[in-house]
């Protein structure tokens, strides 16, 4: 290893305990990055994953990424591409960057932003997905060109980005994305019985509410999700991971 | 209505079909869905040494069926993280009488929407702070802990994650609070208490146990 070794876990309890006392998201940025760059990282994003409805420059909480490619990033879309991005949504476990498939041949939009990132020295990637409560996706994904990245330090990393996410989150809103909070609890509960066959009837007598008012949870999350029906609401609300089955 | 019942030794009397139903769930969801396999028995139930008189269950009871459910016990007693898995404490083992263990917690599949997590998790603090406990200790897989943390939990890391049955897992210990139970409640939108406790010397012993649940 080209770096003295460090230890690794002392590291990354102390960066939890600092975590605790920075006032502002700029403060975290920095000592995420001093922190991070330890292991080789150069550059990090901290973003939630817009649903279809938003653009990727709302979504994002906090991000060092070199000048030009967050532009170029945004400009191009490159969000609905990129294959790290995708593997996010389908996993719940950390993962290096070469691990997310795509096809070169038949994804050429996926292979153009992979190649692109590797012109701005983002060569190597660690990926940690974050799957919340409310259907709320996000993911902290960091990059560099020398990584140490093996079984020892992966533990370490992964509780750090995992802290350092929830402080970001924290001190930017309690739940930043918009989309996670589209629907209503008692909304997504009236869709996940629609979507299980129940009728408003059998929804009210399994949630102890009304029937009436089951049909007026439908009719809003409706509104909200531009369906003309309830069938339409109850795919909408799946397409966007709002509920699951 | 969904109702978290509190179980203890005194009580128990009250819930034997409850306490069957959960243990069966236990299994279908530990062992069946989760593949845990050092768990596996033929008879179906998932019972462990700590399903003892020490035990506290707090189960989610509607209508008579355990829809979800988790479980209390004594950090001053041998427990989990002491016997079990004390290669993943770096930090010292939290051990005290006004801390617990906190295990098995699971909702049934169907029940999957945040809601009937969020009143668990309500629940449990309420439990907490009623006796006094200010502080449960866990092994929870990692991507459980932004989950935690959205509901206002304050969690603090006993170790790195480790490798338990294909997934990284860690040993926490989460800091009961007023104000992360008023934090939860607010998410789901849950008004007032969530838990019940009967008492088998209360009239209600009388009747059939949850059929007013």
């Amino acid at each position: 290893m080209s770096r003295p070794s460090f230890d690794h876990a002392t590291e990354a309890f102390d960066f939890i305990d600092r975590l605790e006392n920075l006032p502002s998201p700029q403060e975290v940025m920095k000592e995420t990055a001093n922190s991070f760059s330890l292991f080789g990282f150069e550059n990090f994003i901290i973003t939630g994953i817009p649903n279809p409805k938003e653009r990727f420059e709302q979504a994002v909480l906090l991000k060092k990424w070199p000048a030009g490619w967050f532009e170029t990033y945004a400009r191009e879309d490159y969000v609905r591409v990129d294959p790290v991005i995708r593997l996010c949504r389908n996993t719940v476990q950390p993962f290096e960057w070469s691990e997310a498939p795509y096809d070169r041949e038949r994804e050429p939009r996926a292979a153009e932003v992979m190649d692109r990132a590797t012109d701005f020295r983002m060569k190597d990637g660690f990926c940690l997905p974050i799957h919340g409560i409310n259907g709320y996706e996000a993911c902290f994904s960091m990059s560099g060109v020398d990584l140490d990245l093996s079984s020892r330090t992966k533990p370490a990393l992964h509780l750090m980005a995992m802290y350092a996410f929830e402080r970001t989150r924290q001190l930017l809103n309690p739940l930043p994305c918009r989309g996670a909070d589209l629907l209503t609890p008692r909304e997504r509960e009236a869709l996940m019985w629609a979507a299980a066959g129940k009728s408003a009837a059998d929804t009210g007598d399994i949630l102890g509410i009304t029937e009436r008012t089951v049909t007026a949870h439908i009719a809003s999350a409706c509104q909200k999700l531009d369906a003309t029906n309830k069938t339409q609401a109850v795919a909408r609300a799946m397409q966007y991971k709002l509920i699951r089955i | 209505m969904t109702r978290v019942h509190v179980i203890t030794r005194d009580n128990r009397a009250l819930y034997e079909e409850c306490i069957q139903q959960f243990y069966r769930l236990r299994y279908q969801i530990f062992v069946g869905e989760r593949g845990w396999d050092s768990l596996r028995g033929a008879d179906g139930l998932e019972i462990d040494t700590y399903d003892n008189e020490h035990a506290i269950y707090l189960l989610a009871i509607d209508a008579g069926r355990v829809v979800g459910g988790q479980r209390l016990y004594p950090t001053l007693l041998p427990h989990m993280i002491s016997e079990v898995f004390p290669h993943l404490v770096q930090l010292g083992i939290p051990q005290a009488a006004d801390i617990f263990e906190w295990t098995r917690y699971f909702v049934v599949k169907e029940r999957r929407t945040g809601r009937t997590d969020c009143r668990l998790l309500a629940a449990m603090q309420e439990f907490c702070l009623e006796k006094n406990i200010s502080e449960v200790t866990a092994v929870v897989e990692m991507w459980w802990l932004p989950r935690w943390q959205q509901t206002g939990f304050k969690v603090r890391p006993l170790g790195l994650p480790q490798i338990i049955e294909g997934q990284p897992c860690i040993a926490a210990a989460i800091e009961i609070s007023a104000a992360s139970l008023e934090h939860v409640r607010e998410l789901a939108g849950l008004r007032g208490p969530s838990l019940v406790q009967q008492a088998i010397t209360s009239p209600s012993a009388q009747r059939v146990p949850h059929a007013a649940a």
